[in-house]
């Protein structure tokens, strides 16, 4: 990396640091210096509330969901955007907002499952005061266009959260669904119970072996590069990145790891994880004449950490929950990846206060500010 | 302060590289032929109409090292890109402008292109010229105002540019620095060693094919990193090709940025002839402006 740009990602930092202090229901302390805060985990008939912080939805689309999350032993309580539309959005940028702020507020929820993403988190994020959700921890679950919320709550409070399938994607009977469906579906409980969570992904030619423990970070790639230098920038420093996306041209894809490397989120990686990419056919006659194995082994070849391909994440059925902020640990070998959550929660750089844990077992943790 | 690279005298030399897309020569001819219409001497790179069979006109370090001779050719005293597409990203980080620096050339073209314009601008505080590149020569292109403000802008000409109203204009006068280019691509370079200062200058968007939500997204993006808040102006060109999800994203594109800047006081001029159509007028990056957005006509003014 040379001068020049390291000081530009600095001073991009630093100009992101108005919005951070604001918002700064942490002592002003910079994201790098908090302590990771772990939602008490579910416990049967806990609460879980389901909004809609972007796209919209019917209530009979979230019937399935409901159901599960009943069979489940826990509660639902559904938030007014269900149902609500403004266009693609799931009710105005106020009404999203003051549902969503109500819910992070509400100490009698232990979760909130956004119930589908689409677009429009991004409108709201600001307006979010956080100090309700700093004082009464809880899971976010959701994937897609709720990667602004995952980064946002990491970068702002260093909170766990829940990257998986919400409500649209609960298969409509249970019964004839497909094993994979189960499993991702059991994956969204098992993370909410506080289940250690464990991966295999299956070899992949160009994955790049290597063993690598910190905190899991990511989501959909496009998102992520929109947060770029905002409020809601992802830091990837130390951790093991996860991305994915839909929809895209392999060009586009190309210019968004560019857009990784330049804004320094490749560089400090401990380990890469490249989830599914569902790419849009080229242009005839504009063919892109690289594959995304090969547009992501070009752009980590100046580094040396694990790299891991096909990794069961993304717009698709094998989507498996995973947990935003906690440690874990990537291993990458010729004959098979595996990823799980480091236990007991330690960190790599022992005894620095920076990284006091907060346990996960107590139900009503205390905050260390 | 900003230096402006010297105009160009008549049996001066303009290079013609393709740093991202590929192109044939045969789509660059009209264009060939129209410089040394114009008195110049036209050099092609070896990244136009080469020999590479994908997407790119060469491998990045073709296309790295076609511009490099030419930006370090005392001789050349322009260099227009054949075409956007995508790949400038690839390469701007590895790009020597030392040599550039000290003796500035015009550096012209657009879409991808922004990537240059903000680069150099940010980075070495050097005019560059926003405009439409080889192809646009074609098909009766060469005789149009849009390729001539080309020509007026390398004579060194001063210009200004008059359009007509659109009834979300806000109305205003603003003078300032001139930037901006391709949305998607001044959203992508966000953060990075690319990205530009937006406070106090006069601000121009345009964007070819993507969906709404898409253009939204990227329009909050600038916003939420602080590049709409302090504007001297905001000029919005073209935006062509939308496409929309199967769920309807509910507003137009001028009425997406209407509602986004509302919160601001600046003038704001809708429909400004800039774009990936026809409507594509030299602009000169860097090069202060005054801009006023009236009651019955738009104006811009170097």
């Amino acid at each position: 990396m040379n001068r020049k740009y390291f000081l530009s990602t600095v001073l991009g930092i630093g100009a992101a640091l108005p919005a951070l202090t604001e918002s700064g229901v942490r002592n002003g302390l910079q994201h790098d210096d908090l302590p990771l805060i772990i939602p008490p985990y579910l416990r049967p008939g806990d609460m879980i509330g389901i909004t809609c912080p972007a796209g919209f939805i019917t209530l009979a689309e979230i019937q399935p969901a409901l159901q599960q999350i009943e069979d489940w032993g826990f509660c639902a309580r559904i938030g007014d955007t269900v149902g609500k539309k403004d266009f693609t959005f799931g009710g105005t940028d106020a009404e999203r907002a003051a549902d969503l702020q109500q819910m992070l507020d509400d100490p009698s929820l232990r979760a909130i499952l956004c119930a589908r993403g689409g677009y429009g988190a991004v409108h709201i994020i600001d307006r979010l005061d956080l100090s309700g959700l700093l004082r009464n921890p809880k899971w976010i679950i959701g994937f897609s266009d709720i990667t602004v919320i995952h980064s946002h709550i990491h970068r702002h409070l260093n909170m766990a959260s829940i990257h998986s399938k919400m409500c649209n994607s609960f298969p409509d009977d249970w019964t004839k669904a497909e094993p994979v469906q189960v499993e991702t579906i059991l994956s969204i409980r098992k993370a909410l119970s506080g289940e250690k969570m464990q991966y295999a992904a299956t070899p992949h030619p160009f994955n790049r072996a290597g063993i690598a423990e910190g905190a899991l970070v990511g989501g959909n790639l496009k998102t992520i590069e929109t947060l770029s230098a905002t409020a809601s920038d992802i830091s990837t420093a130390g951790k093991i990145l996860f991305v994915e996306d839909t929809g895209e041209y392999l060009y586009s894809i190309d210019r968004m790891f560019w857009n990784l490397e330049r804004t320094g989120k490749l560089a400090r990686l401990k380990g890469l994880i490249i989830g599914g990419f569902k790419v849009k056919p080229d242009d005839p006659g504009d063919e892109y004449g690289r594959t995304l194995y090969d547009i992501v082994q070009e752009r980590v070849k100046p580094y040396t950490y694990p790299v891991s391909f096909d990794f069961p994440v993304g717009h698709q059925k094998n989507n498996f929950a995973l947990k935003c902020g906690i440690i874990h640990r990537l291993e990458v070998a010729a004959d098979k990846t595996t990823l799980e959550e480091s236990a007991p929660y330690k960190n790599p750089q022992q005894g620095s206060a920076a990284h006091k844990i907060i346990p996960a077992a107590s139900a009503n943790p205390k905050i260390i500010s | 302060m900003i230096s402006i690279p010297p105009s160009l005298q008549p049996g001066d030399t303009i290079a013609i590289v393709c740093p991202a897309g590929y192109m044939s020569l045969e789509k660059a001819q009209t264009c060939i032929d129209t410089l040394k219409d114009w008195g110049y001497i036209v050099r092609t790179g070896k990244t136009l109409g080469g020999d590479s069979e994908n997407y790119f006109s060469g491998t990045d370090e073709q296309r790295l090292k076609d511009f490099q001779e030419m930006l370090d050719d005392d001789e050349v005293k322009a260099i227009l890109c054949g075409r956007g597409g995508y790949g400038l990203g690839r390469i701007v980080d590895a790009i020597d402008f030392s040599k550039f620096k000290k003796n500035p050339k015009w550096i012209i073209g657009f879409s991808d292109v922004t990537v240059l314009h903000s680069h150099i601008l940010s980075n070495y505080k050097i005019a560059t010229l926003h405009a439409p590149m080889a192809a646009a020569f074609n098909d009766g292109g060469d005789s149009s105002p849009f390729i001539q403000s080309i020509r007026t802008a390398l004579e060194g000409k001063k210009t200004k540019i008059q359009c007509e109203t659109h009834p979300f204009n806000r109305k205003g006068e603003a003078v300032g620095e001139l930037v901006g280019g391709n949305l998607s691509l001044l959203a992508h370079l966000v953060g990075t060693a690319s990205d530009i200062k937006t406070k106090g200058k006069i601000l121009f968007l345009e964007d070819i094919g993507e969906y709404l939500y898409n253009i939204d997204r990227m329009l909050w993006q600038l916003d939420r990193s602080g590049k709409l808040d302090r504007l001297a102006g905001l000029i919005i060109g073209g935006f062509s090709e939308n496409k929309d999800t199967p769920r309807p994203f509910g507003k137009p594109v001028y009425e997406i940025i209407r509602d986004l800047v509302k919160k601001y006081d600046y003038p704001v001029c809708y429909g400004f002839p800039v774009s990936h159509e026809k409507e594509n007028y030299a602009l000169k990056v860097g090069v202060g402006y005054k801009f006023r957005s009236g009651k019955n006509k738009v104006s811009l003014e170097e």
